[in-house]
């Protein structure tokens, strides 16, 4: 990823007839069906790809919520059960002094997911009105969200992890709550979401105006 | 419509405007992922929420470790519902546990459930719920396997019930007699073995025993039967013998927690229904005894509540019916009540417990006979009093008397409570005050009045009986006698009675020839006089039957036992009896009886010397020529018949009149009045015929 730094006007694909191959990279002129390389479907502009964009952003947060209702972990140790949700379970740590983690836990399992939501939606909102003073900030920020959400899934590896250590049959185990399933699923429907955006069309500033039905 | 970005040479293609298509057509396939995502969802939801159960709440009087969400709900060690919260009733009076409980499980909870909360218990009767203690607590319920009506609202308990909902086993209930005890949750044994079991005893509104269910289980239940007796083993005896020492204890369980087991002495006992009461006695010798001795009737019990706290009346003293022993006092206590007394004095109530059967009653010898029986009598004046039981040690007992007069009191039902037994006046006194009233009535008698009412009485009596006077009498008498007797052995006399049978045969003829009315008028009148003698002989002596009278009334008045009245009585009689032999006339007496008699004397002497026998005889030789008159007037003999016979009626009630008194007075008045009789007709005789002996016969 290379930015230029200057702030020059950047010349789209689209805007000098040509189209990259979202395979092999390969650029074509514009109109080519087919990859003449790889034989990928040629597509300059994906519009239908926002229409996946928001159906896996609506899984993700339909997912989230019962990520965050439900119980992420079950303690059992000898003499009591304890489930904590996410949110609940870093308020607990925050009691108990450790508000690092606490923190940590916050920032990953809360704020970045919801960032990531936000993200999406503007960036998809953002391509029916064009702006292109913020085209690369645009940019960038797609950039962060594709390249960030698969960390999101950290609080999963942490489950994983503490659920098959701590197996001591009656004295204390932990097993995963349903939260984890449902969080886990509304990080891959937010990754999916995110992969479905086509980045291409942030730079489409005025060109939406002359003929966004034109795709071929 | 922007201008196209056509990189290529061709002409502008035509421009197809596609018809405008439809509303979904351009829709991405991909919208099926969230839409199956919230049916399944939806779906989840729905399912979840309709296989939710009912809600219940169970209020507790304690919390005992309930939390919300965690305590479970079990029923036979299954989990099937749980707390969802738990909070208080209005008031803060209760804990309320509103638990969810399964769907499957919900229809079952009707009104027979019964709710408790599982903890670890360390008793006597050994150590349950020990789970609970790495667990915590959860509640258990208990209900029967028939789906019933829903209830929502429960009241549970602490501690298991006795009897759960759904087992099947005899229900009875055991209760104290006398002074017995009985330890909850204790076990019913039968040759070691448990059998059986019973709840948490309580007492009886009244206090006056304590009662508690008891469950028999079902595989025992043949083991009851109405003859069955129960007691207690808990603790130990210990008894000194010839033996030695023996401590008997039945197991070291019921010795620290308690026990109850049972026999069956006799046979024939009827099979027990649910809801039998038995008694517990104290040892295995009171049951034993119990079935020979009692009835198997409720006794009756009364209220009596006594006036006067008297100290003595104990738990167990007799109650008495015509001296018959009918039953004991069950309970005393103390009574202050303004409302129904209008004082707030401490008064005595007692309760009885009459035996019905021991009034011997016909027919069904029931409580409700017996109270019967007495309602009966309490209208005819039966009351209640307490009454000394024994001079020595004070005790009391209560007697049911027949009171003459008493006012009107029924003995009636008091619903809940015992019917009170109307009271009377208690026969009851200390020993030791009875004796003391005793002596100080003594003390206070005029003891010494009436010695001096005695002294005087003698000293009067021998004043009069050592008069010279007295003392002479006999002598005259004496004298007299002899005169007589010489007179009557005089010649002239012993030919009295020939001329007498003479002038009789006359005087038969004539009476028969009596003519002369005047002759039968002077008979008649000289009769009149003989009974005027006779009405004032009556009157003269007519004194002497009123002091007898009064004697026997003193006697009378005596023999009740009116020791005072007694003494007064005998100082008034001495009093008066002093008086009358102190009066002149008596006094006086005995110089007139000398007097009459020295007349007497000198009349008899004179009748000799004087040639009266002589005048007798000349007079009856008259009295022949006069009965030849007085023949003539013998028509009116009748009359004077009649005359006499009324004389003679009338000296019969004279007669009479003495002999109301006692053999001895009338020994003495008998002596007296013939002495007196005597001493008259001598008198009158000797005057009449020292006047005139002829007058009488000649009429003159």
């Amino acid at each position: 990823m290379e930015f230029a730094g200057k702030s020059q006007k950047i010349l789209s694909a689209r805007e000098m007839g040509l189209v990259a191959c979202t395979r092999c990279t390969r650029a074509w002129p514009i109109g080519t069906p087919v990859c003449q390389r790889c034989g990928h479907k040629m597509l300059s502009r994906d519009f239908g790809s926002m229409q996946r964009v928001w159906a896996f952003w609506v899984m993700g947060l339909l997912c989230y919520i019962p990520a965050n209702a439900y119980p992420m972990l079950k303690t059992r140790t000898l003499f009591q059960v304890d489930e904590s949700t996410i949110v609940g379970g870093a308020v607990e740590l925050a009691h108990h002094g450790a508000y690092g983690i606490a923190f940590i836990i916050l920032l990953a399992s809360v704020a970045i997911p919801l960032a990531k939501f936000w993200a999406i939606a503007f960036l998809a909102v953002s391509v029916k009105r064009p702006n292109a003073e913020a085209q690369r900030s645009r940019h960038v920020m797609y950039e962060i969200v594709e390249y960030i959400g698969r960390w999101s899934m950290i609080d999963i590896f942490v489950v994983a992890i503490l659920s098959s250590l701590v197996q001591l049959k009656t004295l204390a185990t932990i097993n995963p709550g349903p939260a984890s399933m449902f969080f886990a699923l509304s990080v891959i429907f937010t990754m999916l979401s995110a992969q479905a955006f086509d980045s291409r069309l942030i730079w489409d500033t005025n060109a939406s105006d002359g003929d966004p039905d034109q795709h071929v | 419509m922007g201008i196209p970005i056509n990189m290529s040479d061709t002409p502008p293609e035509v421009k197809v405007k596609s018809a405008r298509k439809l509303f979904l057509s351009g829709a991405s396939i991909v919208w099926i992922i969230p839409i199956l995502a919230l049916v399944a969802a939806l779906g989840v939801a729905i399912s979840s929420y309709n296989s939710r159960g009912p809600v219940i709440y169970v209020e507790f009087d304690k919390g005992a470790g309930i939390k919300a969400g965690e305590t479970e709900l079990r029923y036979r060690d299954v989990t099937v519902g749980r707390v969802e919260e738990v909070g208080f009733t209005t008031g803060l009076g209760k804990v309320v546990a509103t638990i969810r409980v399964d769907k499957n499980v919900g229809p079952f909870i009707d009104a027979s459930a019964s709710f408790w909360i599982v903890q670890p218990q360390v008793s006597a009767q050994g150590i349950t719920g020990l789970g609970t203690v790495l667990s915590g607590v959860y509640i258990e319920g208990s209900w029967n396997d028939e789906i019933g009506e829903f209830a929502e609202r429960f009241v549970g308990s602490d501690a298991p019930p006795l009897i759960r909902a759904g087992q099947s086993g005899l229900q009875i209930a055991f209760r104290t007699v006398g002074n017995g005890t009985l330890t909850d949750d204790a076990p019913i044994l039968y040759r070691g073995i448990e059998v059986g079991r019973i709840g948490k005893a309580a007492i009886a509104p009244r206090g006056n025993f304590a009662i508690v269910e008891a469950l028999i289980y079902e595989e025992h239940r043949n083991l009851i039967n109405s003859s069955t007796r129960f007691w207690d083993t808990s603790g130990f005896s210990l008894s000194f013998g010839p033996g030695g020492a023996e401590v008997d204890f039945e197991s070291i369980a019921t010795l620290i927690g308690g026990g109850i087991t049972f026999d069956t002495f006799v046979s024939g006992g009827d099979r027990v229904q649910d809801g039998t009461v038995f008694d517990i006695f104290p040892t295995k010798e009171d049951a034993r005894s119990a079935v020979f001795n009692a009835t198997d009737v409720e006794p009756l019990m009364l209220n009596v509540i006594f006036d006067d706290n008297v100290s003595g009346l104990a738990v167990g003293a007799t109650v008495e019916l015509s001296g018959l022993n009918i039953g004991e006092v069950d309970t005393l206590s103390g009574i202050v009540d303004f409302d129904q007394f209008g004082d707030s004095r401490v008064r005595l109530n007692a309760t009885l417990a009459i035996q019905p059967a021991r009034l011997g009653l016909p027919g069904d010898v029931t409580a409700e006979s017996a109270f019967a029986f007495l309602q009966d009598r309490v209208v005819n004046g039966l009351r209640a009093r307490l009454a000394s039981a024994s001079l020595l040690t004070g005790g009391l007992k209560v007697e049911l008397v027949v009171v003459d007069n008493a006012p009107t009191a029924r003995l009636v039902p008091a619903g809940d409570n015992f019917p009170v037994m109307p009271t009377t006046k208690n026969e009851t006194s200390d020993a030791a005050a009875t004796v003391e009233g005793v002596f100080s009535r003594i003390n206070n008698l005029p003891i010494e009045e009436l010695l001096n009412s005695a002294i005087g009485l003698m000293n009067s009596l021998q004043a009069f009986v050592g008069s010279d006077e007295l003392q002479q009498t006999p002598r005259d008498v004496r004298t007299l006698i002899n005169e007589v007797t010489g007179l009557v052995s005089s010649e002239s006399v012993q030919n009295i009675p020939v001329s007498l049978n003479a002038t009789l045969s006359r005087v038969e003829t004539l009476v028969a020839t009596l003519e002369e009315e005047q002759m039968a008028a002077r008979l008649l009148a000289a009769v009149d006089s003989v009974s005027e003698a006779a009405d004032s002989l009556t009157t003269s002596t007519e004194g002497v039957p009123e002091l007898i009278e009064e004697m026997k009334t003193v006697a009378a008045n005596a023999s009740e036992l009116e020791l005072q009245q007694l003494v007064d009585e005998l100082t008034a009689l001495t009093r008066s009896a002093d008086q009358v032999i102190g009066t002149p006339d008596a006094v006086a007496l005995p110089g007139s009886l000398k007097d009459a008699l020295d007349e007497l004397n000198y009349t008899l002497r004179e009748l000799r010397e004087g040639g009266a026998v002589e005048n007798v005889n000349r007079t009856l030789a008259s009295a022949r020529n006069a009965a030849d008159n007085i023949a003539v007037s013998a028509k009116d003999l009748p009359q004077i018949v009649t005359r006499l016979t009324s004389v003679f009626t009338q000296a019969e009630r004279t007669i009479e009149g003495y002999n109301k008194g006692d053999e001895i007075s009338r020994t003495a008045q008998e002596t007296m009045r013939d002495i007196q009789k005597a001493a008259d007709a001598l008198a009158s005789l000797a005057r009449t015929i020292e006047r005139n002996p002829n007058s009488l016969l000649l009429g003159r």
